[in-house]
């Protein structure tokens, strides 16, 4: 259902993927873990290898809460879906889209 | 010439000022009351709620002011800021003259809009007159709480803050959202669905939590202004009868509006729930206990009862508002915690008391499902720590808030919506914003979200001290309170009165 409003209402996303280059927006979301109020927004190049983005975002933010072993960290999903991700495999390669849903448990 | 009745001066003064328009066509001169669609066949159907003529008007607001004026000077004189409760209290109203103070202000100049834009005398006038208060709202809270300024961290640079920090984009995206829709949205968004159905809850807690916490002057100005808030709760109702008894077809209208602004109206309120039970040192009332008071019995259990008769219904994921009423102030204010490095107020883990006094509020949550965190946090803090989410968060592309909300019916699982528009996707925070998202897509894409923005490159540079020093955030403002500025100061200054 479109605006109501007094003149033709079209604008651009204020956060659509061409604003961020070649990098994109990623949400990761440590789903068991009440310290961690939400989840967290990064901004990450959609070919960072999978390994570097959680040594270089994921790893050092869920460290917030000391108890946190990376080791520990499993039941991956992308949006909703189950994967195991290759280490060395690039974030776009792995489906991971601009504002994508990444979750983990530990 | 003999002189009118109050009667007769009223109706010259607000209905025989008024003329038709023969020379222009009236569409012209109002030219945007009739794109949303209502349909208005009679406006001398509208009862003026304010009953008062302009020269009665002043001569009210003038007698409050002197009075508020006379407490603020003595306050100044006698070194009033050294008989609070605790300095830190004042992160309540510091969230107050941050989050709320601009929305007064930006109230002011939409009525004015309205005040020059309603097709009819009546209602223009009754927009004048609000436009009126809430720039005297605005005033005069900026006067009452720069006499804190002088001493406190946090009260400097609040309309650069509003319109930058994240957590102020709550209610300043709010507002903006209200005044870029057209006037009888406008008018059922904010002076019935924020005014008439959630203003007890946001203006009672901070008011009542200044007389508990020894804030004479915060006191004094919501007396200023409860007289004020009631005449807009009026207008409010006010407008709602009149839109739904014009025309049949403008009820689903409305009620399309109330269910997409009592779900917005009460985001913003979730800042006020946080705020009652964590940030007063003595307690008002809980979160809990307002929610059921001011809404539950008085709108729920007798307004909509009312409104049934016009064909409107309680406005849609009221059930869910209610069902976390058990949570929501132990969610936000976790969340504040955690980001308060990045905030003009500082937070600490709540002490003993205040821990029991949460317990005792919230038998059902707080014991099992908030208290542990506390618990983590003071250790991190015992073990020279702080805890801090070091990162970002994901914010709901609606009410702005970082998404800390959880599932209905389950709290311990994140509440996480989605919806694509044009091949991108959104996120939301419940079943609330998301059909508000909906329905107007196009509207809620340009949402200025802090968190994109700061990733945009649009907040002074990556780093946090960068983004810090854009939003105006000084040190001593942020943080945490034990140790802070304030804190050292209040301790020194109590230390040396007992020499």
């Amino acid at each position: 259902m479109p605006v109501k409003a007094i003149s033709n209402y079209s604008f651009e996303s204020r956060s659509r993927a061409e604003l961020y280059g070649d990098d994109q927006l990623v949400n990761v979301w440590w789903v068991n873990a009440p310290m961690m109020c939400a989840a967290a927004c990064f901004r990450a190049p959609r070919e960072m290898a999978w390994s570097d983005f959680l040594a270089a975002m994921v790893y050092p933010w869920a460290s917030s809460d000391p108890g946190f072993e990376a080791s520990r960290a499993s039941s991956w999903q992308v949006d909703g879906v189950g994967f195991s991700p290759d280490p060395s495999a690039t974030l776009a390669s792995l489906g991971v889209r601009h504002k994508s849903l990444v979750s983990f448990k530990s | 010439m003999a002189k009118l009745s109050m009667k007769e001066r009223y109706a010259a003064l607000t209905r025989d000022l008024d003329w038709d328009f023969d020379y222009v066509d009236s569409k012209e001169v109002f030219p945007y009351t009739t794109f949303e669609g209502i349909k208005i066949h009679d406006w001398s159907k509208w009862e003026d709620p304010f009953r008062l003529t302009v020269d009665s008007y002043f001569k009210y607001q003038a007698e409050k002011d002197r009075r508020l004026y006379a407490v603020l000077d003595s306050f100044a004189q006698s070194q009033g800021h050294l008989s609070l409760h605790e300095a830190r209290y004042l992160n309540a109203m510091k969230l107050f003259l941050q989050g709320v103070t601009p929305l007064e202000y930006a109230a002011h100049r939409h009525f004015a809009f309205l005040a020059r834009f309603l097709d009819s005398g009546g209602p223009r006038f009754a927009a004048l007159c609000q436009s009126i208060d809430e720039l005297r709202h605005a005033q005069t809270e900026i006067h009452t709480l720069s006499n804190y300024n002088k001493y406190y961290s946090g009260f400097h640079s609040w309309p650069k803050m509003h319109d930058r920090v994240w957590y102020l984009s709550v209610p300043k995206s709010f507002f903006d959202d209200a005044i870029s829709s057209g006037p009888f949205e406008f008018l059922t968004a904010i002076s019935f669905s924020f005014e008439y159905l959630l203003t007890n809850l946001l203006f009672v807690p901070f008011m009542s939590g200044a007389s508990f916490n020894g804030d004479l002057p915060t006191m004094t100005f919501g007396f200023s202004a409860q007289s004020d808030e009631s005449r807009h709760m009026t207008l409010g109702l006010e407008s709602i009868r009149f839109l739904l008894e014009q025309d049949p077809d403008n009820v689903p209208i409305v009620q399309g509006w109330i269910d997409k602004w009592f779900w917005r109206s009460y985001r913003v309120t979730a800042l006020v729930a946080g705020m009652m039970d964590y940030m007063l040192p003595r307690k008002v009332m809980s979160w809990k206990e307002a929610f059921e008071l001011y809404f539950e019995e008085q709108m729920m259990g007798s307004l909509f009862k009312d409104l049934a008769y016009y064909g409107i219904r309680p406005p849609a994921h009221v059930g869910d508002a209610i069902a976390e009423k058990e949570h929501l102030s132990h969610q936000v204010y976790w969340t504040l915690y955690s980001f308060s490095f990045a905030a003009a107020f500082t937070t600490t883990v709540p002490d003993p008391a205040e821990l029991e006094w949460l317990s005792q509020t919230y038998p059902e949550s707080f014991d099992k499902l908030y208290r542990p965190r506390w618990e983590r946090a003071a250790e991190i803090t015992e073990g020279g720590g702080r805890f801090f989410f070091q990162g970002l968060p994901q914010l709901c592309q609606v009410c702005q808030i970082p998404m800390l909300f959880t599932e209905p019916g389950d709290p311990t699982t994140i509440c996480q919506r989605h919806s694509n528009f044009n091949g991108e996707n959104f996120d939301f925070c419940s079943d609330g914003c998301k059909s508000i998202f909906d329905k107007e897509p196009e509207k809620y894409i340009q949402a200025w979200l802090p968190v994109h923005q700061i990733f945009q490159g649009n907040c002074g540079g990556p780093s946090v001290p960068e983004v810090l020093d854009w939003y105006g955030i000084q040190e001593g403002d942020n943080a945490e309170y034990l140790g802070s500025k304030d804190n050292l100061n209040w301790l020194s200054w109590h230390d040396d009165s007992a020499k």
